[in-house]
């Protein structure tokens, strides 16, 4: 799941959750300390009414008092009201409270004050005296309902609209917040992968505005960081570059030398001379085979990619090759062409080919001859080169492809190379986002090459 | 005897040239900077310029692309080895030939002995019909220059005759060991790709044919065939 959807709902819950406790939290205070306050209210209430109830009788009668019970008994927390003398005597009101809680009576009675007794947690019967202008004492119970506790989002059919609401800010404040936070990291990742695909000339800061978080600060490290590998990689490019001119000028003049100590020589001199030429010859050979395998190592290097015919590049470096093995008693043979075609660099894909060759053609017996096939299928092109020399001890095949690495001293030497060959191959094909292996085989050593195939017609 | 001058920063380098060229029978002058080469080249006095790329102030291509505007005096490049960039720009601004570097004198003897003749046919001619033509494209041996449907297309001198030979045998393949032997005055090497270099220039300069054929086609490891309509 992506960072966006993450954040989104993580915040999303933290929200819910921050409502859920709200509302619980809301509920439970309204049903306890609540009840203390809704007692003391109700005993107000009760000492108000109490005395409201003498005054009207003494000024409008019965008639009054009558009317002002009405008033009271329509209150929508009073659900009903008796009035009893002191003997418990109904008066004016009719019902069975006083005659079933005759407990809040007496204590109303003999305190004077505003009495309760709850019959459950939200019923309350209050009882309270009071005394007309006539001395007579009378006593007033009300039953109380308590009001029940309103719902967080009010019981009105806005409700509903008030939640949709605020699901909705909810919503838009999560988008906004996981936007914020996930879209810096897609762009500083989108960076980071131009930057390793070899676009080392990528920063962020521009991209991002103006920020001045963790983010911001991450992205003119990223930056930062950009700066010092390219001017590493450049310098480093350009320092390479830099040895092999230095290298081959002196390598120049040695052959230039060279030359002139043979226009001068004596004959006995020659052979001496023709072997400095000759370790000359290699020096400028490993220089130029250092470079290659230096480029395409650093991977920087811009490859420009076209359809290459491979059916057409194998037979063109096996005719070479065939002409080149044909001067040490050994060929160079194609035993199957399927045609294919593949995207990528002819001048890469044929030096890869070539040096493979060129490591069979050493290989090799002589009087053998190397099989090259060329098969397609499902996409796929596989290069065969099966020589017919001793092959690689097997723990030791997965060295072979690394720079300098020789299997056995001396034959190497007998045979002229000078182990960069294989590398550079490898290189190349990676180049190509291919695969080599070599494997060996009972009479000799396969190296297979793989690379993606776009078009291809079986032979 | 041919007067060359060798442009190149490396001065012990040029020493060294100078005196095994002397040895083979040249003249030679040494110049280490490139302005100062391309004054020294456009003076007229030599036969033959051997051009460095990279030199100090101007390059070599530099040097190359403003002897061309007025000079066609026939230029040998160094370049780089391996830089396969180098060999096909230097090439393209119209350089005869290009040699590696470090190269072997021999080699870099042989080449320029190759250019001379050829230039020396040039001003005397060689016993080759002087006219050719086939179809479109017209080849005069005395002013050593194509044209097609009259208007002048620019050849080096590598080019040209590589063309002069392909066209002699239109319509049928001409060897590749053949035309490095005649052409380039050398044996035909595995994994040189040059003569592919030059024909590949060939074709850029020449275009299509009227129908839109190609003019040269490749026969895959045996050589080249000039298509007439």
């Amino acid at each position: 799941m992506n960072l966006f959807f993450k954040i989104f709902l993580w915040f999303l819950a933290a929200i819910a959750l921050m409502v859920g406790v709200v509302v619980f939290l809301n509920w439970t205070t309204q049903s306890e300390p609540a009840g203390s306050r809704w007692q003391g209210s109700v005993r107000n209430q009760m000492n108000v009414f109490a005395a409201t109830a003498a005054q009207i009788y003494d000024s409008e009668g019965e008639p009054g008092l009558k009317k002002f019970l009405q008033t009271v008994e329509d209150v929508e927390t009073v659900t009903h009201l008796e009035i009893t003398d002191i003997n418990g005597k109904l008066w004016m009101t009719e019902g069975d409270l006083a005659g079933n809680y005759h407990g809040v009576i007496t204590n109303a009675l003999t305190s004077g004050a505003a009495e309760l007794e709850l019959s459950t947690p939200d019923t309350a019967l209050g009882a309270k005296t009071f005394t007309l202008g006539n001395g007579q004492k009378y006593v007033m119970i009300v039953r109380w309902e308590r009001p029940r506790a309103t719902p967080f989002f009010g019981e009105s059919r806005l409700r509903y609209l008030r939640f949709a609401v605020l699901l909705l800010i909810a919503l838009a404040l999560c988008y906004a917040l996981a936007r914020y936070l996930s879209s810096p990291i897609g762009k500083l990742r989108e960076a980071t992968q131009k930057f390793a695909s070899g676009d080392l000339t990528t920063r962020v800061v521009g991209r991002l505005g103006n920020r001045h978080d963790e983010l911001g600060a991450l992205a003119r490290d990223f930056d930062e960081m950009a700066e010092r590998i390219e001017t590493l990689i450049t310098s480093q490019q350009r320092l390479t570059r830099d040895i092999s001119h230095e290298l081959r000028s002196p390598l120049s003049r040695m052959n230039v030398a060279l030359e002139i100590a043979k226009q001068k020589s004596t004959n006995g001199n020659t052979p001496v001379l023709e072997r400095i030429e000759t370790e000359s010859k290699r020096l400028n050979e490993m220089i130029s085979q250092i470079l290659t395998l230096s480029k395409l190592e650093s991977g920087t290097q811009v490859i420009e990619k076209m359809p290459v015919d491979l059916n057409d590049l194998v037979e063109d470096v096996v005719a070479d090759a065939d002409f080149e093995a044909g001067a040490k008693q050994k060929a160079v043979k194609i035993a199957r062409a399927d045609r294919c075609t593949t995207n990528g660099n002819e001048n890469l894909l044929r030096s890869a080919i070539e040096n493979v060759l060129r490591n069979a053609i050493r290989y090799t017996e002589v009087d053998t001859t190397i099989k090259v096939s060329l098969e397609s299928e499902n996409g796929l092109a596989l290069i065969r080169v099966r020589d017919f020399g001793q092959g690689v001890p097997e723990d030791e095949l997965k060295n072979l492809f690394r720079p300098f690495y020789r299997v056995g001293e001396a034959r190497e030497r007998k045979t002229g190379g000078i182990g960069l060959g294989l590398a550079i191959a490898e290189q190349a094909i990676y180049a190509h986002k291919g695969e080599i292996t070599a494997t060996n085989m009972p009479d000799g050593l396969e190296i297979v090459i793989r690379l993606n195939c776009e078009i291809s017609v079986a032979a | 005897m041919n007067k060359i001058l060798i442009i190149d920063d490396d001065e012990e380098l040029c020493e060294l040239v100078s005196e095994y060229l002397t040895v083979e029978g040249f003249e030679t002058e040494a110049v280490n900077e490139g302005d100062a080469g391309l004054k020294r080249a456009v003076s007229g006095e030599y036969d033959l310029a051997i051009l460095d790329v990279m030199l100090p102030k101007m390059n070599g291509f530099e040097v190359l692309r403003n002897l061309r505007e007025t000079s066609k005096m026939p230029v040998l490049m160094l370049t780089a080895r391996g830089d396969d960039m180098e060999r096909i720009v230097g090439l393209e601004i119209g350089a005869d030939d290009y040699l590696p570097k470090p190269f072997n004198p021999r080699e870099l003897v042989a080449r320029l002995r190759a250019i001379l003749r050829r230039v020396h046919v040039e001003n005397e001619g060689d016993g080759n019909p002087e006219k050719l033509k086939v179809d479109d494209l017209e080849l005069s041996s005395r002013s050593r220059s194509a044209r097609i449907e009259g208007s002048e297309v620019s050849l080096t001198s590598v080019e040209f005759d590589l063309l002069f030979a392909l066209l002699r045998n239109a319509g049928s393949i001409v060897k590749k060991e053949e035309l490095s032997e005649k052409v380039l005055e050398r044996k035909l090497s595995p994994f040189d790709r040059s003569l592919d270099m030059h024909i590949s220039n060939l074709r850029k300069k020449l275009g299509p044919r009227n129908d839109g054929g190609e003019r040269i086609k490749t026969i895959r490891s045996v050589g080249y065939i000039y298509t007439a309509l």
